[in-house]
């Protein structure tokens, strides 16, 4: 318990001196407009996490087919929900981005509409969910539509964006391998993956205690 | 391995039979893919978009129609056993496989015969040229195959589910929404006459078909048996 509090206030700390180092410790980046640049420390954690999300999801859903274990669809089921929140997240600092440097919220630009997919995608995923009242059938069901959905991910992210020419700057991993950023950009940006990772972490861990509880509960309702 | 196939087939040609004496899935497809289709060439016509934009936007409104006439017919496949209560017959007579590539080759059946009759009708009412024709027929019939294999594992999950009606479009427009937008592209590259866009598409279309038929395979037999 003592070491969860420590960890919390840690990560507390992490995440304000990020915020810090975004405004003052880095100069704003040249070739974008004003103060634009500083966003990356922000929409990227943010990408990365919903990706990461997602893919814990699919895990837990491969994990709940082989063992049936019922904390296994618990785990896919918040990590779905925090998918789709880090992705809205993702999606909208990505649109102030756009609206600074291109004039407009939202252009259709190819990776926009990769996250916007995914967005229905795992917004269809949790409408599944609700569709189907037995607990077992519905996690076995939500466990293949998981799987599938994670399937189509590496087109979203890596086919999509280079099929349609795109204004979106070049991704951290690109094309050339090369890694574009000074490094005052790549420690600050990592310790903001870092960090948001750990927040991740944190909201996974409470969504999974309160959905056991909310599980449990309902159990008892029936019981009784 | 014959025994896996000639199961499979029986489970097809059942379904086809069946088909034909009703028609329930067939009248649907044909019939919302040829009302849309005169909608769309009553109110956009062949001559109303410019010479330069008739690729892409008759590419557009091709899929669209395709798409969406087939989300109104392919989920009958596993709906009807689960609505006439015949589904625990066929998991006692077919393997889990089986059933699944038997369903698939039925679908697949549907979707050739609705791409058959709409598209040469499209491309009259349309005026839509075509330059590369023989890459325009790989485009359909590998859009046609990953199309099938994504609404079969979905027409099965849903099959499963309570609210069955709109929840079939909800859960395969979003993962076939890729796969859309690659055979856009791949039919204005045929129709532009640039072989490089066509090739890009067919690399895309059959990677995401390989992949989507490994894995639905796999997990057929957890939503069917389950």
């Amino acid at each position: 318990m003592r070491v969860s509090k420590i960890l919390k206030v840690l990560l507390l700390v992490w995440l304000a001196a990020v915020i810090v180092a975004a405004f003052f410790y880095v100069h704003a980046a040249e070739g974008f407009i004003g103060e634009s640049s500083r966003i990356v420390f922000f929409h990227v954690p943010m990408a990365w996490i919903a990706v990461l999300a997602f893919l814990v999801s699919c895990i837990a859903s491969v994990m709940y087919l082989r063992r049936r274990d019922p904390k296994d669809d618990i785990r896919a089921s918040v990590s779905a929900g925090l998918g789709l929140l880090f992705a809205v997240l993702a999606t909208t600092t990505g649109a102030v981005f756009a609206k600074i440097m291109w004039g407009a919220y939202w252009n259709w630009d190819p990776r926009q509409t990769s996250i916007t997919i995914l967005l229905l995608i795992y917004a269809a995923y949790l409408a599944l969910r609700g569709a189907v009242d037995d607990p077992e059938r519905r996690a076995s069901l939500s466990a293949v539509y998981a799987i599938l959905a994670f399937v189509t991910v590496p087109f979203l992210v890596f086919v999509v964006p280079r099929i349609y020419w795109s204004l979106h700057p070049d991704t951290i991993i690109n094309t050339r391998g090369a890694n574009e950023f000074d490094s005052r950009y790549t420690q600050v940006l990592l310790a903001s993956v870092l960090g948001f990772t750990g927040l991740y972490l944190w909201l996974y861990t409470i969504g999974c205690r309160i959905e056991t509880i909310r599980q449990r509960r309902r159990q008892e309702v029936l019981d009784v | 391995m014959w025994r896996w196939l000639s199961e499979a087939l029986a489970v097809a040609a059942k379904d086809l039979r069946t088909e034909f004496r009703t028609r329930v899935a067939l009248n649907s497809l044909g019939l919302f893919a040829l009302t849309v289709l005169a909608a769309v060439s009553y109110t956009v016509g062949p001559y109303r978009i410019t010479a330069e934009d008739r690729p892409f936007l008759l590419a557009v409104l091709l899929w669209i129609i395709v798409f969406f006439a087939a989300l109104a017919g392919l989920d009958r496949s596993f709906v009807k056993e689960e609505e006439s209560h015949t589904a625990p017959l066929l998991r006692l007579a077919a393997s889990p496989h089986a059933v699944w590539f038997g369903k698939l080759i039925y679908n697949l059946c549907l979707i050739y015969a609705l791409m058959a009759m709409l598209v040469p009708l499209y491309c009259i009412l349309m005026g839509y040229k075509i330059v590369l024709l023989q890459s325009f027929v790989i485009t359909l019939v590998l859009g046609g195959y990953t199309l099938a294999v994504v609404t079969t594992i979905i027409a099965a999950i849903i099959a499963r589910a309570m609210t069955r009606g709109a929840l079939f479009s909800v859960l395969s427009l979003p993962l076939l929404l890729p796969l859309m937008i690659f055979l856009i592209q791949g039919t204005t590259g045929a129709a532009e006459g640039t072989p490089e866009t066509v090739t890009n598409t067919i690399r895309a279309v059959l990677s995401m078909g390989g992949i989507m038929t490994i894995v639905s395979g796999a997990l057929f037999p957890v939503v069917w048996s389950d």
